[in-house]
C-alpha cells in the first residue's frame, strides 16, 4: 500500500471536509429551490361555475380554458368484454386521443398497481389489457414515449409490476414501466389548500403532457370506494400524511395533481376487502369501463356500479364544491355503449 | 545453464503469483456479486447461499447443534477435502476476507516486533470451544466464521452505507440543473439493479462495521493477524492441512538469507527451524517462491503429518476447551429471556426461537434478502445466545405477504424453506391496538391505515362503528379499528404503515 505522508493526509482531509461542506451547501439550496411552476389545470377541465374557493388557476390557464366543444361526449361508458375494444371504442367516441395530446407528447400512465399479491382476477390490480391498449392508443396518436408507474405499499414495485400482469402488457404494447424512485419526488406546495399544504410528488407525473388516471374500481374502507381521485394517492411519497382528515387532503392533492383524462377499470370490482383483496368471491364481473377528462364525473359515476350515490363519498362531495368536477353525471352528456366485437 | 533455469524459474514462479491474484480478485468479485445478487427476484437462493455453504466450519457447527442434515451442506466438503490436498490454500488464493486483508496490508517495516508465536493457540482454543458448545446446540460462537462475517458485514453495515453515500451525492448532483437527466438515468439503473429502491435501514450497523474495522486495523500489529491467530475456519482447516499432500519444502542449499522469513504473509516460516514453516499456518501463496535467490524452496507433494508446534492444541487444551464451552453454554442459557421473551423476540416466519437459535449460522443472508428490511439482526434482545441470529422488527419492515425469501435462501433451514401459500399461513405474532395512542380510538379521527393495509383476504383488522360526542356536543359517528387475532398472523404491515409518530398504535406481540 502507498505511504500516506501527515501532508497527503490533511490535504485528502481538507478536500473531503471541503467536499462535504460544498455538498450540503447546494443542498442547502434546495430548500429555496423554487417550485416548479405547473399548471394546475389540465386545459381541457371545464370547471363549472367558479367558486371563490377555487384552486387559483395560473393567468394562462385562464386563457387556454374554454367549455368543451359540444360534439364530445362529458362522459362515455362502454360495456362488453374485450378490453382493448373497450379503450378503443371509448376513446375513440371521447374524441380520439388525438384531442387529449399532440404528436411526440411524453405520455403517463397512472394505473392501481398497489399490491404483490394476487394476480389481476383479484381485482385489486387494474386490468393489465386495459393499461396495454391505452399505451398502444397514445403510441398510434403519435406519442413519444409512454410510461406506466405506480408506487405499490405492500411489496416492491417491480414485484407488482410482474404479478399484476401490468408488465408484460405495457412491454408488449411499447410502453415502458418505471419504478418510482424517491429521488424523483420534490415538495409542492399546494396554493389553497384546505388542510394539506405541501406534500412531495413524483416531478415528472407533473410535468407529462398527458397524464391519464387508470384505476380499478374497488371497495376501500376509510374511502368507501377507491377510484379515480383515490388513485391518485400513489403520485406522492408520504402517504400517511392524507390520512388525516382524508375527506379534504385528498381533495387538496387533486388540486395539485390534475390527469387530463379518467379511465376507470370496472370490469372486474371489488366489491368487499378492499383495497388489497384477495377472495375471487369478492369479485363482480361488471364488464364496463367509464371515460371522461372530469375525474369527478367519472367517480361519480362508478358509484352507480356499487350501488351507491356519489354523495356517499365525502371527498367526491368536497372535489365538487371546490370546483374540481361535476357530481351529476345524470346531467352530462354521457354516451353509454356496448362494444362491439 | 543454471543462470537460464533461475530466470525460468522466476518467470514461473511470477506467473504462479500473479495467477493467485487473479484468483483473489475473481472469488471478491463473486463474492460481492452474489451478496448484490442476494435479494428477492434476483439469482437463485441457492446460488446466493453457496458462500455459506461452502464454509465447514458453518455447516459442521449448524449440522452438530442442530442434528439436522441437509444435502446442500455437502458443498462445504469441497473446502475441507481441498485442504486435505493444498493446505490453506484457501485462505491465500480465495477466501474474501483473506483478499480483504491482503488489501489493507499496513506493513511498513518487516522487522521491529515480531508477536509471541503462542497467539496462533488462540484460534485453536476459538475453534474447539466452538465445536464443544455445538454439541450442547450453542452456536454463538459461529459469528466468528469469516464468511459469516462478511456476508453479515456486507449487508449490515456496508452496502447500507454505499446506499447512503450515493444517495447524499445523488441529492447533491441532482440540483446542477445539466447534471439532473444523467443522476435520474444514474438512479434507475442503480436503484434495482445494485441498491434497493428505499435505502435499507438496520440496527447495530456501526457496531458491526467497528467490529469488522477491528479486524482490518488488526493488520497493524501483524501481517493478517486474523488469519494467523484468531481465524476459526483457518484453524480447522490448519489442523486439516496437516496431512496435506502438497507443502512447502527447504532444500539443503538455503543459505539462511532470511529473504522469505521476512515477506511471508502470516509469519509462519522460522528461522528456528531451518526455515520450515508449519503447513497450518502456510497459505500457499508462494512469495517465498520468489524470494528465493538459490531455488531451494519447493511446494511438492509428500506423505507426512506435519510436526507438532508448540501452540499446536494438546489434551490439555481440548479439555480446558470443553470446560469453558460447557460453562460458556451453561452461562449464555441463564436468561431471563427463557422465561418471559420480549416482545422483540419475534422471529421470521415459521421459525421457532430456540430452533432457530440452535441452527442458525449467524451469516445474515435473512436480512438481506427481506425486501422491506423486516429482519434485523439481534444482538442480546433475545439473550445473547442468539447473538447474531435475525429478529422481525415490524416497525423498521413488515413480512411482505408475497414473499417467503427468507426461507429460501437460509443455507440451514434455521427458518423453514416453506412455499408461499404456507408462509401466508405461519403465525409469527399477533396484533394488538393502543387505544390510548390510536388516532381512531384516542383522538376520534377518521384513520384506517391498518385495515387498509391488511393483507389477507378476510382482513384480520376490521372497522366499527364507535359514537363519540365531539367537544361541541353533537354525536360523531368513527370508524374503529379492531383486531380479529383469530385471522391475525402477525406480519406486521399495520404497525409498520400505522401513521401515529414514534412507536405505533398497532403492535405485533409474541403469542
Amino acid at each position: 500500500m502507498k505511504k500516506v505522508s501527515r501532508r497527503d493526509f490533511l490535504h485528502l482531509m481538507g478536500v473531503g471536509i471541503g467536499g462535504v461542506t460544498a455538498a450540503q451547501l447546494i443542498s442547502g439550496c434546495e430548500t429555496d429551490y423554487p417550485s416548479p411552476t405547473i399548471n394546475p389545470e389540465p386545459s381541457l377541465t371545464p370547471l363549472q361555475p367558479q367558486p371563490t374557493s377555487t384552486p387559483t388557476p395560473s393567468p394562462q390557464s385562464t386563457n387556454t380554458q374554454q367549455p368543451t366543444p359540444p360534439e364530445y361526449p362529458y362522459l362515455v361508458v362502454t360495456h362488453g368484454e374485450d378490453p382493448e375494444q373497450h379503450i378503443r371504442q371509448g376513446i375513440k367516441a371521447l374524441g380520439g386521443m388525438e384531442r387529449f395530446m399532440k404528436s411526440g407528447a411524453d405520455v403517463i400512465i397512472k394505473p392501481n398497481i398497489c399490491v404483490p399479491y394476487h394476480s389481476y382476477e383479484y381485482a385489486a390490480t387494474t386490468n393489465p389489457w386495459i393499461v396495454g391498449a391505452l399505451v398502444k392508443v397514445c403510441l398510434e396518436a403519435g406519442a413519444k414515449r409512454v410510461r406506466v408507474m405506480d408506487f405499490p405499499f405492500g411489496g416492491s414495485a417491480k414485484d407488482s409490476y410482474r404479478k399484476s400482469g401490468i408488465e408484460e402488457q405495457v412491454n408488449a404494447a411499447g410502453g415502458e414501466m418505471e419504478i418510482m424512485t424517491t429521488l424523483k419526488y420534490r415538495e409542492y406546495d399546494i396554493p389553497n389548500a384546505v388542510s394539506l399544504q405541501k406534500t412531495s410528488v413524483y416531478e415528472e407525473i407533473l410535468k407529462a403532457d398527458l397524464l391519464i388516471d387508470v384505476p380499478i374500481a374497488k371497495n376501500h374502507g376509510l374511502a368507501i370506494l377507491t377510484l379515480g381521485l383515490k388513485n391518485l394517492m400513489g403520485t406522492i411519497l408520504d402517504r400517511g400524511a392524507i390520512h388525516n382528515d382524508f375527506e379534504n387532503r385528498l381533495v387538496d392533492l387533486a388540486t395539485l395533481v390534475r390527469p387530463h383524462l379518467t379511465v376507470i377499470d370496472a370490469m372486474r370490482t371489488l366489491m368487499a376487502n378492499g383495497p388489497t383483496g384477495g377472495n375471487l368471491s369478492d369479485v363482480k364481473i361488471q364488464n364496463t369501463v367509464i371515460f371522461s377528462h372530469d375525474t369527478v364525473t367519472a367517480d361519480s359515476f362508478a358509484t352507480s356500479l356499487f350501488g351507491l350515490l356519489p354523495q356517499q363519498l365525502g371527498y367526491l362531495v368536497n372535489a365538487a364544491n371546490r370546483g374540481l368536477g361535476r357530481l351529476d353525471y345524470q346531467n352530462v352528456k354521457i354516451e353509454e355503449f356496448n362494444i362491439n366485437g | 545453464m543454471a543462470k537460464q533455469s533461475a530466470s525460468t524459474h522466476l518467470k514461473t514462479t511470477n506467473y504462479l503469483i500473479t495467477l493467485r491474484k487473479i484468483t483473489q480478485s475473481l472469488a471478491l468479485i463473486v463474492f460481492l456479486a452474489l451478496m448484490i445478487e442476494t435479494a428477492i427476484d434476483r439469482a437463485p437462493h441457492d446460488l446466493t447461499n453457496i458462500p455459506i455453504r461452502l464454509s465447514p466450519l458453518a455447516m459442521l457447527a449448524s449440522l452438530i447443534s442442530s442434528r439436522t442434515f441437509l444435502s446442500g451442506m455437502t458443498i462445504s466438503l469441497i473446502l475441507l477435502l481441498s485442504s486435505l490436498l493444498v493446505g490453506r490454500a484457501w485462505c491465500g488464493w480465495i477466501c474474501p476476507m483473506g483478499t480483504v486483508l491482503d488489501i489493507f496490508r499496513f506493513q511498513k517495516s518487516k522487522s521491529g516486533r515480531k508477536l509471541p508465536e503462542n497467539f496462533r493457540a488462540i484460534k485453536y482454543g476459538l475453534l474447539i470451544v466452538l465445536l464443544f458448545s455445538v454439541i450442547f446446540s450453542n452456536l454463538t460462537l459461529l459469528v466468528f466464521d469469516p464468511l459469516t462475517i462478511l456476508t453479515r458485514t456486507m449487508t449490515l453495515s456496508i452496502l447500507p452505507v454505499i446506499d447512503q453515500v450515493i444517495t447524499a451525492i445523488e441529492k447533491t448532483l441532482i440540483n446542477v440543473p445539466f447534471l439532473t437527466g444523467a443522476i435520474y438515468q444514474f438512479d434507475l439503473w442503480i436503484r434495482p439493479a445494485i441498491l434497493p429502491i428505499e435505502p435499507a435501514v438496520f440496527q447495530y450497523t456501526i457496531l458491526n462495521g467497528f467490529f469488522f474495522i477491528g479486524i482490518i486495523l488488526l493488520n497493524l500489529l501483524a501481517e493478517r493477524f486474523w488469519c494467523r491467530y484468531l481465524c476459526p475456519l483457518g484453524a480447522l482447516l490448519g489442523l486439516v492441512s496437516r496431512l496435506s499432500l502438497v507443502k512447502r519444502n527447504v532444500k539443503d542449499t538455503c543459505i539462511q538469507c532470511h529473504l522469505c522469513e521476512l515477506h511471508c504473509p502470516t509469519g509462519t516460516i522460522n528461522p528456528q527451524k531451518k526455515f520450515t514453516s508449519d503447513p497450518a499456518e502456510c497459505t500457499l501463496c508462494l512469495n517465498c517462491l520468489k524470494d528465493c535467490q538459490k531455488n531451494s524452496l519447493s511446494f511438492s507433494p509428500s506423505l507426512s503429518l506435519a510436526p507438532r508446534s508448540d501452540y499446536d492444541p494438546g489434551r490439555r487444551t481440548v479439555l480446558n476447551a470443553f470446560l469453558v464451552s460447557l460453562s460458556l453454554t451453561a452461562l449464555l442459557s441463564i436468561e431471563w429471556i427463557k422465561r418471559y421473551p420480549r416482545r422483540h423476540a419475534l422471529r421470521p416466519p415459521g421459525a421457532d426461537g430456540e430452533k432457530l437459535t440452535s441452527t442458525c449460522t449467524r451469516c445474515g443472508l435473512c436480512m438481506k434478502v427481506c425486501p422491506t428490511g423486516a429482519l434485523q439482526v439481534n444482538l442480546v434482545e433475545s439473550g445473547i445466545e442468539a447473538a447474531g441470529t435475525p429478529v422481525f422488527v415490524p416497525r423498521l419492515g413488515f413480512c411482505q405477504y408475497s414473499c417467503n425469501a427468507c426461507g429460501q435462501i437460509c443455507p440451514v433451514g434455521a427458518i423453514p424453506a416453506l412455499e408461499l401459500k404456507e408462509k401466508q399461513t405461519k403465525i409469527i405474532g399477533k396484533a394488538y391496538i393502543d387505544h390510548d395512542r390510536c388516532i381512531a380510538w384516542s383522538d376520534h379521527q377518521t384513520c384506517i391505515v391498518c385495515e387498509e393495509m391488511c393483507p389477507l383476504p378476510n382482513k384480520a383488522i376490521s372497522l366499527e362503528s364507535g359514537e363519540f360526542s365531539s367537544p361541541t356536543g353533537d354525536t360523531m359517528t368513527i370508524s374503529l379499528p379492531v383486531v380479529n387475532r383469530e385471522v391475525c398472523i402477525g406480519c406486521g404491515i399495520c404497525e409498520n404503515k400505522c401513521p401515529v409518530a414514534g412507536e405505533a398504535a398497532i403492535r405485533v406481540y409474541t403469542f
